[in-house]
This record gives C-alpha cells, sequence and structure tokens, in this order.
C-alpha cells in the first residue's frame, strides 16, 4: 500500500485534477517537462514492475508525435531543410517535441490516476449526489467478471460438444451471436434473483443512506490545503503573464523574470507532491525497520 | 412464543393446475432451529418465500401467515424487510455490489443507518464470521463457500429476529457446506436467533436442529423431533423415498428394528451398533472385480498449468480407465480434478505426458473428430450446455450436427428421453427445469453425440437425495450399455454407490485408486459416514444397505444359535 492510495478521495482528486487541468492547458515547455517528470517518478513508485515496460512502449509514441508535426506544420521561420518541396521549421519540430511531452505527460497522470481512484473511491466520491447511478456502477462491476466468467463456461460446454467451433469466420461469428444470446437469457435470469436479495434486504425504503470506509483525516486536509495553494499559484501566476511562450512565428526564449520562476517553482512542487509523499513515507520505514 | 403461525395456506402459482401449498399449517416458536425438507418441486422454496413478504410469488391464496402476532400483509415495510432474513440458494446472483464491504453496508444502507452505525455493525459482522481477511477484496473473486458466508453476514447485519434459508449449501463443497452450517448452528445457540433452513443435505443439519418438517407435494406430511422422523417416515412407508435423504445414522437405524433411541451423529451411531450388534460376520463378501482388458482413457505422466509463469496444476497425473468401467474421482476443491477432466477432454492442452482414447493419442484427433461417438463432457453446471429457448431444439441442434437422419433423430430423441424420465420436459425452457432436470436433460444431450467415454464434473451439484437416486440408475443403465463413465465429485456417498472404481485426486495428481469397498475401507477421514459409523465392527461396509445387511445377518446368526 503506497502512502497516496491511503489519501481520501476528494483530496486524491481534486489533485489529479489540478495537475492535469494546468497539464493540458499549457504549452510551456518548463511547465510540461516538470509535468512529465513528477508524472513519471510518480508512476515508478506506484508500480514499479510495469514501469519500465511502459516506458519503452512510450518511446515510439513520442517520436512518432515528436516527428509528425513537422510534416504537417510548415509555420515557423527558421528553416532546417526542404522535404519534397515543404520546408522543415526548428519551430515545428519544437512544437512537435513539446506536445508529445505533453501527451505522454498526461498519459502518465492518467495511469497514476487510475491506480490510484479506484471504482469504489470514484464512486464514493459521486455516489452521494447520484445514489442510484453509484449503485449501478459498483453492480456493473460485479456483473462484468461474473458474465466473463459464463461466458468462457458456456464457450467451453459447446466446444466439448464439438459445437460452436467452427474454423470459417463466419461460423464463428454465427455461433459468438448464439452464445450471446443465450447468456443474454442467463443474465436476465440471475438478474431476478439479483433483484430479489435487493428487496429482501430492504432495497426501496425510505431513506436510504450511504456508507463508505473512507475518512476525512487532518493529513488529507493538508493535502488538499496546500496542493489547492500551490494550483493557485501557478494560475495566478499564469494569468499575469509569468507563463507566456509561443512557438510561432519565432520561438520566444523561457522567460527568469521572478513571477515566472514563482510559476515553475509552484507547480514543480505541485506535480512532485507525490513523489515527495512516497520518499517521506518510505524513508520513515526504512528508518522504522533499521530501529526495529 | 410463536414467532411465525401459519395456518391452512393453500397457494397456487397462476395458470398452473396442482397447488403449490396445500393446507399448510405450522407454527415455529422462537430461538428454534427447524429445518424443513422434501423432494425438489415439493413446495419448500414456495413456503418459505411466503413467510418473506417480499418475496411472495404472485398467485391465489388463501389462509394466513402470522409474524409476531400480525399477519404478514399488515406488518409494516422497515420491520418486514429488516426483521425476517433471507438467504436464498444461489450464492452468485445475490451477491449486489463489488466489494465486500460495500456487500455487508448494503442493507443498513438501505435501513438509512448513519454512517458510524454502519461503520460498527460491519465491523462486527465482519469479526463474528471472519471475514476481515477479504473485508477490502472484490466480491468476484471470493469462492462459492465464501460467498455463501458474506450472503449470511449481509443479512445478519440488519440484526433480523428470524433468518429464512433456502438451501444455502447446496452449490457448496462438502467442507464450505459443513462450515456453513456450523455457522447456523453457532448463531442459533449463541445468538438465540430462530432459524428457518430447507435443506436436503442433512447430514449435519440433523443434529443442530430442533424441528424437522417433511413436506410432500405442497403438504407438512411430518413434523417432529431428528430422532423420531426416521421411524414416522418408515410407518407411513417403509420405501418412502426421503428416506434415502436422511443423516447415514438415520437411515441404518430405521433400516433395523431396534427399540432404542435414534442415533443423529456417527458417534451415537457407532454407539448404537456396537449396544446391538457383534462383529461375527465382519465383512461384506463382494464379488472380485473383473475388468474388460481394452483400455478406453489413459493418462501418462500428464503435466498441466495454466500459464508459463503460474503453478502446476497437474503434476505428473497417471490413470486408466478400462472399457465399461465406472470411475469416479474423488478430492478436495482445488486440488486439480476437474482440470484433469477438461485436459482428459481435450480442452486444455497437456505441456508433458501421453494421453490416450480409444486407443489414439489425444493430438491425433483432428478437429471435432474427438467429441463425435468418442467423448462427452457434462460441466458442472449443465445450464451452460443450452442455448436455445426449449430442450428440444437444443436436442435437434445437436442432432443436426451429428447428421442423423430425421427418422434416426426422433427414434433416438424418444429413445432417450424414456430412459431418462425427460419425455414431459423437452418442450420447456431449460432455466425453467429445476437443478435436477437440467441435468438429466444436459445428460441427454451428451448421450445424442453416442460417446464411448462420458465425463461428469460433479454431477451431484446442487441436486437433492432422490435426483441423485434417479442419476445413480441412469448411470448403471450406461454401464449396461457398455458406455465408460468418468466422475470427478466431493461426493464420498455417491462415489460408493457408483463406482467400480474411486481414485484419490491429491495435490495434482492420483494419489490411489481401488475398488470402492477396499478403497473407503482404508480411508480413515475420506470415507462415507456409513463407514465411520460401522468401521469398528465391520471391516469393508461403506453404503447404509450394506451395514444394514451385515447387522441383519449378525443378528440373525446370534439368535440362531
Amino acid at each position: 500500500m503506497r502512502a497516496f492510495e491511503s489519501v481520501h478521495p476528494a483530496a486524491a482528486f481534486a489533485y489529479f485534477i489540478s495537475v492535469l487541468l494546468v497539464a493540458m492547458f499549457t504549452a510551456h515547455p518548463v511547465l510540461l517537462c516538470e509535468a512529465l517528470l513528477g508524472a513519471v517518478l510518480f508512476c515508478a513508485i506506484l508500480s514499479a514492475k510495469g514501469f519500465w515496460k511502459n516506458m519503452a512502449s512510450y518511446v515510439p509514441l513520442f517520436a512518432i508525435i515528436a516527428l509528425s508535426n513537422p510534416l504537417f506544420s510548415h509555420n515557423g521561420v527558421t528553416m532546417l531543410f526542404f522535404l519534397n518541396g515543404n520546408p522543415v521549421t526548428l519551430e515545428a519540430v519544437l512544437y512537435g517535441a513539446d506536445i508529445a511531452v505533453m501527451l505522454i505527460a498526461v498519459i502518465y497522470w492518467f495511469q497514476c490516476y487510475s491506480f490510484v481512484m479506484t471504482s469504489d473511491k470514484f464512486l464514493y466520491l459521486f455516489g452521494k449526489a447520484i445514489p442510484k447511478l453509484s449503485l449501478v456502477l459498483s453492480m456493473a462491476l460485479r456483473f462484468i467478471p461474473l458474465f466473463k466468467a459464463q461466458l468462457i463456461r458456456v464457450n467451453r460446454a459447446q466446444k466439448a460438444m464439438g459445437l460452436y467451433s467452427g474454423k470459417s469466420f463466419t461460423d464463428k461469428l454465427r455461433s459468438a451471436g448464439r452464445v450471446l444470446l443465450a447468456l443474454i437469457t442467463w443474465s436476465l435470469e440471475n438478474a431476478v434473483e439479483t433483484g430479489d436479495s435487493m428487496r429482501a434486504r430492504g432495497y426501496g425504503l425510505h431513506g436510504r443512506s450511504h456508507f463508505a470506509l473512507f475518512r476525512f483525516t487532518g493529513r488529507d486536509g493538508v493535502l488538499l490545503g496546500i496542493s489547492a495553494a500551490l494550483t493557485g499559484l501557478t494560475l495566478t501566476g499564469r494569468a499575469l503573464g509569468g507563463a507566456d511562450f509561443a512557438f510561432y512565428p519565432r520561438i520566444t526564449g523561457i522567460s527568469t523574470a521572478p513571477l515566472s520562476l514563482a510559476v515553475y517553482l509552484a507547480f514543480g512542487a505541485l506535480t512532485l507532491l507525490p513523489f515527495i509523499i512516497e520518499t517521506e513515507e518510505s524513508l520513515k520505514w526504512t528508518y522504522f525497520v533499521s530501529k526495529i | 412464543m410463536d414467532l411465525f403461525r401459519v395456518e391452512n395456506l393453500t397457494f397456487s402459482y397462476p395458470q398452473a393446475e396442482k397447488k403449490a401449498l396445500d393446507g399448510v399449517s405450522l407454527t415455529i416458536k422462537s430461538g428454534e432451529f427447524a429445518v424443513l425438507c422434501g423432494q425438489s418441486g415439493c413446495g419448500k422454496t414456495t413456503l418459505l418465500k411466503m413467510l418473506k413478504r417480499e418475496l411472495s410469488p404472485h398467485g391465489v391464496r388463501q389462509g394466513n401467515v402470522r409474524y409476531n402476532g400480525t399477519e404478514l400483509g399488515d406488518l409494516d415495510e422497515r420491520s418486514a424487510a429488516c426483521e425476517i432474513g433471507f438467504v436464498m440458494q444461489n450464492p452468485e446472483n445475490q451477491v449486489v455490489t463489488d466489494k465486500v464491504w460495500h456487500e455487508l453496508a448494503f442493507g443498513p444502507e438501505s435501513m438509512g443507518l448513519a454512517t458510524d452505525v454502519i461503520r460498527r455493525r460491519v465491523g462486527e459482522m465482519a469479526s463474528f464470521f471472519g471475514i476481515q481477511a477479504w473485508f477490502r477484496g472484490n466480491t468476484g473473486e471470493l469462492s462459492g463457500g465464501q460467498k455463501q458466508l458474506l450472503n449470511l453476514a449481509s443479512v445478519m447485519v440488519m440484526q433480523p429476529k428470524v433468518l429464512i434459508l433456502d438451501e444455502p449449501t447446496s452449490q457448496l463443497d462438502p467442507i464450505a457446506a459443513s462450515d456453513f452450517i456450523t455457522t447456523l448452528g453457532k448463531l442459533n445457540r449463541e445468538l438465540g436467533l430462530t432459524i428457518i433452513l430447507a435443506e436436503h443435505r442433512l447430514e449435519e443439519v440433523f443434529p443442530a436442529a430442533d424441528k424437522v418438517l417433511v413436506m410432500e407435494e405442497g403438504k407438512v406430511l411430518l413434523c417432529g423431533l431428528p430422532r423420531e422422523i426416521g421411524r414416522q417416515l418408515r410407518a407411513i412407508s417403509p420405501k418412502h423415498p426421503m428416506l434415502a435423504g436422511l443423516p447415514s445414522a438415520v437411515r441404518i437405524f430405521s433400516g433395523l428394528n431396534i427399540d432404542d433411541a435414534c442415533p443423529l451423529t456417527v458417534k451415537d451411531g457407532r454407539r448404537f451398533l456396537s449396544a446391538h450388534f457383534t462383529g461375527a460376520i465382519d465383512r461384506v463378501e463382494i464379488p472380485e472385480y473383473t475388468h474388460s482388458q481394452i483400455i478406453a482413457a489413459e493418462m501418462k505422466n500428464v503435466w498441466f498449468r495454466y500459464g508459463r509463469d503460474l503453478p502446476d496444476v497437474l503434476r505428473g497425473v497417471s490413470f486408466t480407465v478400462y472399457q465399461g468401467e465406472s470411475f469416479c474421482v474423488l478430492g478436495g476443491n482445488g486440488t486439480g480434478k476437474t482440470t484433469a477432466l477438461n485436459v482428459l477432454a481435450g480442452l486444455n492442452q497437456a505441456y508433458r505426458g501421453k494421453i490416450v482414447i480409444g486407443g489414439k493419442k489425444i493430438k491425433e484427433y483432428k478437429g471435432n473428430e474427438l467429441y463425435r461417438h468418442n467423448i462427452a463432457l457434462l460441466p458442472q453446471n449443465p445450464q451452460t450446455v443450452f442455448l436455445k429457448n426449449n430442450v428440444r431444439e437444443d436436442f435437434d441442434e445437436i442432432c443436426k450436427v451429428m447428421e442423423y437422419s430425421a427418422a434416426e433423430r426422433d427414434a433416438l430423441i424418444a429413445e432417450i428421453a424414456v430412459q431418462l424420465g425427460i419425455a414431459h420436459l423437452t418442450d420447456k425452457h431449460p432455466y425453467d427445469l429445476s437443478g435436477g432436470e437440467q441435468q438429466k436433460c444436459a445428460l441427454a444431450k451428451m448421450l445424442l453425440l453416442k460417446p464411448k467415454i462420458l465425463l461428469l464434473d460433479e454431477p451431484t451439484k446442487g441436486i437433492d437425495a432422490f435426483a441423485k437416486q434417479t442419476l445413480s440408475g441412469i448411470l448403471r443403465g450406461l454401464k449396461a450399455q457398455g458406455i465408460t463413465v468418468i466422475i470427478v465429485t466431493h461426493d464420498v456417498e455417491f462415489a460408493c454407490e457408483n463406482s467400480d472404481r474411486c481414485a484419490l485426486f491429491f495435490d495434482g495428481e492420483i494419489v490411489s485408486a481401488d475398488t470402492p469397498n477396499s478403497f473407503f475401507a482404508e480411508n480413515n477421514f475420506y470415507t462415507s459416514s456409513a463407514n465411520r459409523i460401522s468401521r469398528h465392527i465391520y471391516k469393508n461396509a461403506v453404503t447404509c444397505d450394506e451395514v444394514i445387511e451385515l447387522c441383519k445377518r449378525n443378528y440373525e446368526a446370534a439368535h440362531e444359535q
């Protein structure tokens, strides 16, 4: 269990939303690099196993996005060379790389999001607003694996009778259709029982309440406060022009004015927040273990 | 105090000619553990559902059901939902949500309890039922036994006054079933909870019960103490079908005409036998078992695993089944029995070892050849066999695949329908049939393939004692036709009665194989109750009938002198 996984869903959700909002609506290279760095570090801690495997698949993705921009966009004044009679400009190449960084950073953040914000946390957050929907979602999440398992069982049973195992594509399609149809009957049949079970346990009584395991603690408050402050700082700085950057027609320099530095610092701190928390936690554990 | 008082209740389903319940009267006292038994279709489920208002079926009803002195229909919604708990048969379908903790909280949420109260109740229940270890888990990943325990806990968390259970253990393996019944006993003893349980596996239930009700064709046939039911049933008819479903000790007792208290447990049964019978003749004569020399199916050192990085499920399985033999593979849950059967049926490929079916290696069968007049597998869940809207259409389809002519098809279907006694079922939707009926129809579909080898995976799951006897009869008929039968089962009693040879599957291989009488006589724990009751006197009796026969012979021998 990682430290960030035990954060209250509201705090975690607010954090992810603020980082993603900033990262998705800026083209500033410094901010995007910070977003990428934070996401990669966070992801590495959350899923150490799958991390390198993922990384390998993102390198070609990065290359494709970065290289495709200059092929289609010929804006910019610094010409590098001509390709099939079209100019390839430095600005377009850099902009491509910038967009690639943004996309990959966002993908990484979503990965971290899906790791931390499991379905039950999401349901908890939005269940209060729409209790019926949250129950339906929870039931769906329960039903999908059930349906899958039955599908496998039916297919095996039919195969063992030498049925529905034709080699041709149309045969396969037809048999899949039949199995699916039978499965729908099966699920309706089961749904009746599930409905009975719900009614037997008082579903439909007036004044249903909503229970969850999560507790909002002081720690969550502090995290929420810090991330709100850092996001506020970043957004204000941006609004005041501290994070202005243009690729076309000519790349503007990266500003080092105090306001800009403040924005970089605030957003950098925001993106590194999970990493810092996790590192602090693991250092604590090493310390505890060494004491034991 | 009477918690439930049912007076002259008659009920019939819409458009049904027969009454589902016919003048049922009974009372359940507070704190009582009442067991309801009877053949499938006798109205147990209907009666139980009439006691829970939310589940009461629509139809024509007369008579009344009083709960705590109030007519059930007049009870306020909240008490009706919360005070009467109901657990159904299928563990899978009752689970509503995806997380264990959420499932536990479902009832209290409906009651509108505050978060803190729910937290305490859920915590209390999880601790009582030992759910802590998987409290935060997904419900989809639980075993059948865990799911049913969760269903029980999520009803108990609403703090009901009475618990109604409709065959809750029928889909569970024997160990999980026994744990479940033990938990019910604990609830009854330690909390004084009133329990009404419909059940057909009575071995463990009888000793815990205060009262047993036997139902037949919508009527309450008998109502009495567990100790008296056996004798009363025999008084009605010595060959009453319900007798077969009673615990072994009761069956042995009621098969002998001895004036004593009826034993309910293995312990009492042993005492009873010691007190009344000698062991002068201490074994049943079993004709020496001979089998054909032709090998029907063989596995030699077969290894299998589901994925490269997963552990081996089969570790060098070797066994031989001869033509016309009935071979039972016994073993606990998750030992790989079913996997072995699937590998034998060609559904999974072994990565090492040799499998020979009908004198030919399994790899040499091309396409569907293996399933044409060779091997047929009846899966654990017979529902998976049917895809059409009625049983007949499913039969027709398989006949079409097998390329039978129309005349041949009709003759074959008619013949098999008579043999299995399902002629009246073929126009019904497969899901409308009871567990036992579904299984017979699924078996019929397998027989239409005209297999030489029939594989059965847990054929006794979810069917009552009577259906089990019918199945045994069918299997004997198939054996007479020369079909080789391989059965994988948990059910020791069923294996005793239906196998020429038994094998114990453990840790991915077959550890012993022998004829049932020597196999079970040598086992100490993994053996039938009848054997456990009699083993201190008789060497090799494994079924109730064998024990009764030995007792009678000893009795006669003693009285001739």
